[in-house]
């Protein structure tokens, strides 16, 4: 079954051919860094402008580097959930009108559910159920994945996410942007002890974010301290790393307790999955690969294509979910703000 | 020629159906928020009635604004996609142009202006010439009042000009005031974008020499006459600097 994936939540134009939600025969990114690096951040309606621009050639180019023709497609599934407005309605307007000249089945996908899926892709054989980390520029979140498309939600961003953290504080520090990359290369020139930033561990029963406070503490050390640039950037970083690498290993216990006692639905977890442009990062998987190691779990990360917003995770995500028998109407909507929904 | 014609920039959203001069059907619908989530099953419902497919389409038309940005993008997004999936050539066309083609019959100067509002317009000024429309004026975008004291300078002593478009209806007063007993105005009827008028003029461009490459489709891209405002601001410091 061959999927056309579609990916325009943010600002990443993309598009992708992937056969029977494994095999990736194209993966077309279009980024818009260079247009927003001036802003220091995405700006939505310079977002929303670039995507039109972009997703005619964008779907083109993977029909065709995939040696494909459009006729050959048997579905379209598209990001329609979890974004910028005016960037997802770009690609949910393409995709039904797709799914509609090629009178085929369309699906929308939730765009963190593509995000679990970019690590399926990239391992086949990792365990479910297993506990998804996926964080990035728009969403921190830990999610307990029950079964393919089944979810319970154990922790979202109260504030920053931990991608938007770091580009805050890069722009703050006059590093450019996207920030991650740059801190990530930087702080390896600098001592991560340097300054002891808090880490904050809210104590709600969910395992809930939160990175403002961690962000104002960099920039009051900032003021009131000499300091030398890649130890701030190490510090803050190692902070950062901390707290998703603890609140991972504290919902993978719970989850563990959870099977013993009988009392949850969950069962023994032996793997976290690590998702999201921030799992790109060398530090947070060095942790990882550290604690994982100790606490014998094992630990995976998606290929670096599959790290970023991508259209491959969609289109395997649409196959897992066309299986569950789900297609959209053609009166699919948009929806930005829509909550990650297990399939039925 | 059989065209499919499309409008999501306004209020009104709108899909239309011609084969040559002959209107085969038309669906108007108050968009709201509702461009996306109807454009499909509205353009499936305009086909059927005219007891057509998608197959049967040799030109596509679609409405590029200027207007709602959200709007035109989810019309010309469809327009696109359609014209390279199906290989069918498309024009894109200003929906100032389409109000004022709507209009060609009225022996005026036209004037159809859109409200992008806090006493913002955007307009443009044509002649009717035979069965068609020629523009005499460069697309404007910016105030109201600034607006009507150029309308003077493009216009022949005592000629009547015919204000259409939604920004025509809002700033009546304003208009009346300035211009005097040579404003005249459309009714309701001419103040919104209509599918079949989309269609028909692109029949016309294609007839008079349009690109017909469904490949340029892909380049295809709305009249917005706006920078964003994070990109107005950014031009603004830069040319401070
Ligand atoms: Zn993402």
């Amino acid at each position: 079954m061959l999927i056309l994936g579609i990916e325009t939540s943010c600002d990443e134009t993309a598009a992708a051919l992937v056969a029977d939600g494994k095999v990736i025969l194209s993966n077309v990114i279009a980024s818009q860094i260079d247009l927003h690096a001036k802003f220091g951040g995405v700006v939505p309606e310079i977002a929303a402008r670039q995507h039109v621009e972009a997703i005619g050639y964008v779907i083109k180019e993977a029909i065709e580097s995939a040696g494909k023709t459009a006729p050959e497609i048997d579905a379209i599934a598209v990001t329609s959930k979890r974004g910028l407005v005016g960037s997802l309605i770009v690609g949910v307007a393409a995709a039904k009108s797709l799914a509609y000249a090629l009178r085929i089945p369309l699906v929308g996908i939730h765009h963190i559910e593509g995000h679990i899926f970019a690590n399926i892709l990239s391992h086949p054989e990792m365990p479910i159920p297993h506990v998804c980390l996926t964080v990035s520029g728009g969403h921190t979140m830990l999610i307990y994945v029950k079964d393919l498309c089944k979810y319970e939600v154990l922790g979202d961003t109260l504030d920053d996410s931990a991608g938007e953290a770091l580009d805050k504080i890069a722009k703050f520090l006059g590093l450019g942007y996207p920030g991650g990359p740059v801190i990530d290369m930087l702080s390896t020139q600098g001592n991560k002890s340097a300054f002891n930033f808090p880490r904050p561990i809210l104590r709600s029963k969910r395992l809930d974010f939160s990175f403002s406070g961690l962000k104002t503490a960099v920039i009051n050390t900032t003021r009131h301290t000499d300091y030398h640039v890649p130890d701030i950037a190490a510090s803050f970083q190692e902070a950062i790393v901390d707290v998703l690498v603890s609140k991972t290993m504290k919902a993978v216990l719970q989850s563990v307790s959870g099977a013993k006692s009988g009392s949850g639905t969950k069962k023994k977890v032996s793997a976290i999955s690590v998702t999201g442009g921030v799992a790109a990062n060398r530090r947070l998987r060095k942790v990882f690969s550290d604690r994982c190691q100790q606490e014998g779990l094992e630990v995976f990360f998606p290929q670096a294509l599959l790290c970023t917003d991508n259209a491959a995770m969609i289109a395997a995500a649409g196959y897992a979910r066309l299986r569950y028998g789900e297609v959209a109407g053609l009166d699919l909507d948009a929806i930005p703000n829509a909550p990650l929904e297990s399939a039925i | 020629m059989k065209i499919l014609g499309i409008d999501t920039s306004s209020y009104i959203n709108t899909a239309g159906l011609i084969d040559g001069d002959r209107i085969l059907a038309e669906v108007a619908w108050e968009a709201k928020n509702s461009s996306l989530q109807k454009i499909i099953s509205i353009i499936d419902f305009t086909l059927t009635s005219a007891g057509l497919t998608l197959e049967d389409i040799e030109g596509l038309a679609v409405g590029i604004g200027p207007g709602s940005w959200t709007g035109v993008r989810v019309g010309v997004t469809v327009g696109k996609t359609f014209a390279y999936i199906k290989d069918i050539p498309i024009c894109g066309i200003s929906s100032l142009d389409i109000l004022a083609y709507g209009a060609r019959n009225v022996s005026a100067l036209l004037c159809p202006i859109i409200d992008a509002n806090r006493q913002i317009v955007y307009a443009a000024l044509y002649r009717p010439q035979g069965d068609s429309i020629t523009q005499v004026s460069e697309y404007y975008v910016g105030e109201i009042t600034k607006l009507l004291e150029i309308i003077p300078h493009n216009a022949s002593a005592d000629e009547v000009i015919f204000f259409l478009g939604n920004g025509a209806s809002l700033h009546r007063d304003i208009i009346d005031k300035t211009l005097g007993p040579l404003a005249t105005y459309g009714s309701q009827i001419e103040d919104v974008q209509r599918g079949s008028i989309v269609a028909l003029l692109a029949a016309h461009r294609f007839d008079t020499g349009e690109s017909k490459d469904s490949l340029a489709c892909l380049s295809l891209a709305p009249l917005y006459l706006k920078e964003s405002a994070a990109q107005a601001l950014l031009t603004k410091r830069e040319s401070v600097c």
